[in-house]
């Protein structure tokens, strides 16, 4: 019973009553109205809406960390049953400690928020348990199986050492099956709210049929024929058909299965997203606490073991980085797909700079990543050696990230005087920097050149014994240079294509030369570095401060954008509680602006990461208690094959 | 002690400088005139407590200093919000306190500033300069007040047209904009307030609030068309040869054996922006109902000379227009109304709709005929104003105007007395003499009611432009322009600009 049982519960119970403390004392006086029939019930103080934010905002957040952690807990678990190194198990069961102290106040929030949603917002939540009811059964049913193999996981975790690991690790998969699943049933409802239709080819013959009818029935003019004939129409073009409501424009009523209400245009999309998006933010949590333990080690042993842990969690945290642009890229298309007009207004104009500040912390992101790679060298013996690049690699970047960060049109923030100058609302120069062709070709550069750091470091502290090293440089060398200029001249050819053609051939082969380049570099360095020697070794907790307090500024980052990213999503859907089907006729009932969202999301951070600091710290003291021994980590000589943990 | 009370001022201004600087509020008051933004008080305590204090408070200050540093670059960026605010109630005892929550509307919620402009020497704008509409508002119509006036105008906008100016305005009182009856009459207040009084006097809306949820989205197409193929039905049907679209281009730019007269019209790439698609759908399948400002063709004939070029303005007595010599020298020639000649009309029915903006016209059994302003028609009567009094004139009760062409081109004008081309005889008044003609030589007879001024805009589309378009390609045309929204972040409105949306 490693894992501390009283503790979690006094974090549950402590947790538990000073959030229920709050809500009492801001809700008490309206509680006291009577509100019964009430489409609308004001959250005291600070407003339904702000309420409902920040309670959902912080589940997400919570959610997001005790989803992920389980991920890679468990192939750290399995990668040290296998290479029989007791210090992965036990860095993955301190995962798991973390991922407790969270779960009950990821389960509070939960609570919170919904008792929230039904109180303030009574027809909204009637109307979506109406459609819904089966899955919030199905959700309740998951909830209990998250619940009782989390206990088994993590209280198991001593006990089901040696033969008894595979039920262990079986344990762990099991979970995070049931955790993946709560997480899709979950994004069903907020999906739905955004996009609240299926394609022609998705929906049954039962709800094709009473869409015609409901069509029918609001154009008195329209006959059958003319509706199967505009059907048919598009699907000749289409395999996929028409977009059909779910709903009876006119009425409201709902007209397809519950299915069909999950499967909705933005359902899967979004589930991805999350799922690679909760390992980002897991590892960068992870990262972020060893970080903070490391900072405040008293011991060398602390520190060493600490600068390995946020090692390991900055680097799962980049993992989870690099594809998130694609699902992305998929979420967006659907949007579009969906609703026109709901895409242009997320790239295009109610959303767009957002996009910009979403650039600036993607910026601090790879900038931030690249700079603890460069740290991390200082640790090995000889790592300095590829010191002399760093000045050539930060221009490199920095100049990428400006080129990405700059907007499209001026017009929004430049006066008539400076319109008139640049003659028009484009820069005469830079705005050549803000088309998508401009962009997706420095986002191809610096990753390829974070690609580099990783590389050099990855080569520190090793002597390649391959007789064709210096071809093997040389061609490595050359992919770089000459993916580099294929990049740029693809994104050249850019500006002179039609978009379709750059959309559908001139991107992608961006993306296939990116990952050509990484992917044939990797394999040669691999062969290149098989039988390495050793030059140095690795000094775990000889990292500086500063290093430490980058991967703080990196889980600071992944949060913000969680929380920015949410507010677009959440944005899109304007002045409705479901898009084009139930009107919010709230006080609330527009997207704030930019900077009152942001606003929002650093407030919702402070508190989230209290929350989380409170959690931790409690854990540390009963962690204390026990006079837990921190787990060893070796110092000496690096093996140059296994203990690179790259 | 000392380095205690500086941990402890660290912290506190830390504190109170975040709070306020997400609350917004006023600049810190060091001296009478030197303010110093809370951002700046920010990030002092913030260097301050990451020096003093030990390493949790320090690892405090900077993830606090980090999280503000991401709202203050927001900050710093244009506002996006599509509401200006919840209003419950107006401070009538406070008028101006009113006016300014108006001018926040109307810079915000109300989008009234995408298309009005406040500074008469400030670039046209789409709609009608309203620097000192609070002034002029009531001498528009006769017998509408000021407050009437803007009233009918924001909830009717197509009422009161001003003169060179289309009907482009939405109904801000339906959605998108959904402007509360405060709303509009906060803006009433702040419009009133540029030149003249603000009455606080409360009106009842001239509307009724269930139609308020006849959203565009209603009245979107049952099947849209796809942007791409919209985007070749642009450039095959030639209207990349005279509207600009930023990234489409001109295929035969620069041809020299181009047969089609290059003209100017209005730039489109951010027409989706601007506009309601109805109104864009409108205008392609009836180019010549409203025609923006500087964009419509006139031929007319003012004391003999005939000027057939681009209407560039008009007025209450003058028009400007641009005319293009065959060597490519453009004049601008201004006009008055009373010196374009008067025409004769021969169709008397839709005379407004026509262009004719005045008319002689002699009821049967008068003498005296009638010459004025067009004020108003209908089918069976015209109502002319003449000097400050309005007369009603019957359509069909007219004396004719004859004018009868023999073979030899000589024309003889006389006042219609019977006959036709197709009778024995026809008899005229010419010079207070009745004549007969025999139509037999009558190579061509022109019968007209009366003489007016025409002043009759067109469009350059063609006329058959609808006639060009499938259902399919009017679809298609439709989707393209839909999404030509101009004023973005990003170089259009693709699939492909989604590709940033990296993290949630």
């Amino acid at each position: 019973m490693r894992c501390c049982s009283f503790t979690h519960k006094r974090i549950y119970y402590l947790i538990g009553i000073v959030l229920l403390g709050i809500i009492l004392f801001v809700a008490i006086p309206a509680f006291a109205q009577d509100l019964t029939d009430a489409e609308y019930r004001p959250f005291p103080k600070i407003g339904s809406r702000s309420a409902a934010w920040i309670a959902a905002q912080l589940h997400l957040l919570f959610g997001s960390f005790i989803l992920g952690v389980p991920m890679f807990a468990v192939i750290i678990e399995f990668i040290g049953w296998k290479t029989k190194e007791e210090r992965y198990d036990r860095m993955a069961q301190e995962f798991i400690k973390l991922c407790m102290g969270a779960f009950s106040t990821t389960a509070l929030l939960g609570g919170v928020l919904v008792f929230i949603l039904v109180w303030c917002y009574p027809n909204v939540m009637k109307k979506m348990s109406g459609i819904f009811g089966p899955t919030m059964i199905f959700y309740v049913i998951l909830f209990f199986g998250e619940t009782f193999t989390l206990y088994l996981y993590s209280y198991g975790w001593d006990k089901m050492q040696g033969r008894h690991k595979g039920w262990h690790l079986f344990l762990g998969v099991l979970l995070n099956v049931w955790g993946t699943a709560i997480m899709f049933v979950s994004n069903t409802w907020l999906t739905y709210q955004t996009s609240p239709a299926v394609h022609w080819s998705k929906a049954s013959e039962a709800t094709r049929e009473k869409w015609i009818e409901a069509q029918l029935a609001n154009n008195p003019e329209a006959t059958r024929s003319e509706i199967v004939q505009s059907v048919t129409e598009v699907l000749d073009k289409n395999p996929h058909g028409p977009v059909i409501s779910l709903h009876d424009e006119v009425s409201g009523d709902f007209l397809g299965t519950v299915w069909e209400a999950v499967n909705n245009f933005t359902w899967m999309p979004v589930n991805i997203h999350r799922l690679i998006g909760n390992i980002a933010f897991g590892g960068s949590i992870v990262a972020a606490y060893a970080a903070f333990r490391y900072l405040v080690a008293k011991t060398e042993e602390e520190k060493s073991h600490y600068d390995w842990m946020g090692y390991n969690g900055n680097f799962i945290a980049l993992c989870g980085l690099i594809p998130l642009p694609f699902a992305g890229y998929w979420l967006g298309r659907e949007i579009y797909m969906f609703n026109n007009t709901m895409g242009i207004a997320m790239m295009g104009s109610l959303f767009s700079w957002l996009f910009i500040l979403q650039a600036v912390m993607i910026g601090v992101l790879f900038i931030g990543a690249n700079y603890y790679l460069w740290s991390g060298m200082g640790r090995v013996s000889d790592g300095e050696k590829y010191a002399r690049y760093r000045p050539y690699m930060i221009a490199i970047i920095v100049i990428c990230i400006a080129i990405w960060m700059t907007p499209r049109t001026f017009s929004s923030i430049s006066s008539a005087a400076e319109l008139s100058a640049m003659g028009g609302s484009n820069h005469p120069h830079l705005g050549f920097f803000g088309l998508m062709s401009a962009k997706n070709t420095v986002v191809n550069i610096v990753i390829l050149t974070t690609f580099l750091s990783f590389l050099f470091y990855r080569r520190s502290g090793k002597i390649p014994t391959a007789s064709w090293k210096s071809i093997g440089n040389i061609i490595i060398s050359s992919l770089f240079f000459l993916g580099t200029v294929i990049i740029v001249v693809i994104g050249i050819l850019g500006f002179v294509v039609e978009p379709a053609t750059r959309v559908n051939v001139l991107t992608p082969w961006q993306v296939l030369v990116a990952l050509g380049v990484m992917v044939v570099v990797t394999i040669i360095d691999i062969f290149m570095y098989r039988k390495a020697t050793s030059s140095g070794i690795i000094n775990w907790g000889k990292m500086t401060d500063r290093s430490q307090y980058v991967l703080i500024l990196l889980a600071i980052t992944f949060t913000s954008l969680m929380g920015l990213m949410g507010y677009a999503r959440s944005g899109l859907r304007e002045g409705w509680h479901i898009f084009g089907v139930m009107k919010d006729s709230s006080p609330d009932a527009h997207t704030p602006s930019l900077s009152e969202a942001v606003n929002m999301v650093s407030i919702i951070m402070i508190i989230f990461f209290a929350l989380v600091g409170f959690i931790f710290w409690l854990g540390l003291w009963g962690d204390k208690k026990k006079q837990t021994n921190v787990p060893m980590v070796e110092t000496a000589a690096a093996d140059v094959s296994n203990s690179r943990d790259d | 002690m000392k380095n205690v009370i500086i941990k402890i001022v660290g912290l506190i201004l830390m504190v109170v400088s975040f709070i306020a600087y997400v609350a917004k509020a006023d600049a810190f008051p060091i001296a009478s005139e030197n303010l110093v933004p809370w951002s700046v008080w920010f990030t002092i305590a913030v260097l301050v407590n990451m020096v003093v204090w030990f390493p949790v408070m320090k690892l405090v200050s900077f993830s606090i200093g980090i999280i503000w540093f991401y709202a203050f670059i927001a900050g710093l960026m244009p506002d996006t919000s599509t509401a200006s605010g919840t209003l419950e109630s107006l401070d009538w005892d406070d008028p101006e306190g009113v006016a300014e929550i108006g001018e926040g509307i109307f810079n915000t919620k109300g989008q009234c500033a995408a298309c009005h402009t406040l500074d008469t020497s400030a670039p046209k704008g789409r709609c009608p300069d309203l620097s000192d509409i609070g002034a002029i508002a009531a001498s528009r119509q006769p017998g509408v007040s000021s407050k009437q006036y803007l009233i009918e105008s924001l909830y009717e906008p197509a009422k009161y047209l001003v003169p060179g100016y289309g009907k482009i305005m939405p109904e801000v009182w339906k959605n998108p904009i959904a402007l509360t009856q405060l709303e509009i009459e906060a803006v009433i207040a702040f419009l009133q307030s540029k030149g003249g009084d603000i009455d606080p006097t409360p009106f009842d809306e001239p509307i009724n609030r269930a139609d308020a949820d006849t959203t565009t989205v209603a009245l979107e197409p049952l099947l849209t068309g796809e942007i791409e193929k919209g985007k070749e039905v642009f450039i095959d049907t030639a209207c990349v040869s005279c509207h600009a679209v930023q990234g489409v281009e001109n295929p035969q730019a620069g041809d020299e054996n181009v047969d089609f007269e290059v003209v100017t019209a209005p730039e489109l790439s951010d027409v989706a922006a601007v506009y309601e698609m109805r109104y864009i759908e409108e205008s392609i399948l009836l180019p010549h109902k409203e025609i923006l400002p500087g964009y419509g063709k006139v031929t007319i004939t003012a004391q003999g000379i005939i000027y057939d070029g681009t209407l560039v303005s008009q007025d209450e007595e003058k028009i400007v227009v641009k005319t293009k010599a065959d060597d490519g020298t453009e004049t601008e020639h201004t006009i008055r109304l009373s010196d374009i000649d008067e025409e004769p009309i021969t169709d008397l029915s839709n005379l407004l709709e026509k262009g004719y903006f005045t008319i002689t016209i002699t009821p049967a059994g008068s003498d005296t005929p009638i010459s004025g302003e067009i004020v108003d028609e209908d089918a069976d009567t015209v109502t002319v104003k003449v000097g400050e009094e309005t007369q009603i004139v019957s359509k069909t009760d007219v004396k004719k105007q004859m004018t009868l062409i023999d073979y030899s081109d000589v024309e003889t004008v006389g006042e219609h007395v019977s006959g036709t081309r197709d009778d024995a005889e026809i008899v005229m008044i010419v010079d207070g003499v009745e004549e007969s003609f025999d139509p037999f030589d009558i190579q061509d007879v022109i019968t007209a009611f009366a003489k007016g001024r025409k002043l009759y805009e067109r469009s350059p589309m063609p006329d058959n432009f609808p006639d060009l378009l499938s259902v399919k390609d009017l679809a298609n045309l439709l989707a393209f322009l839909s999404s030509l929204t101009g004023a973005t972040a990003t170089e259009e409105t693709t699939t492909e600009d989604v590709g940033e949306v990296i993290s949630e």
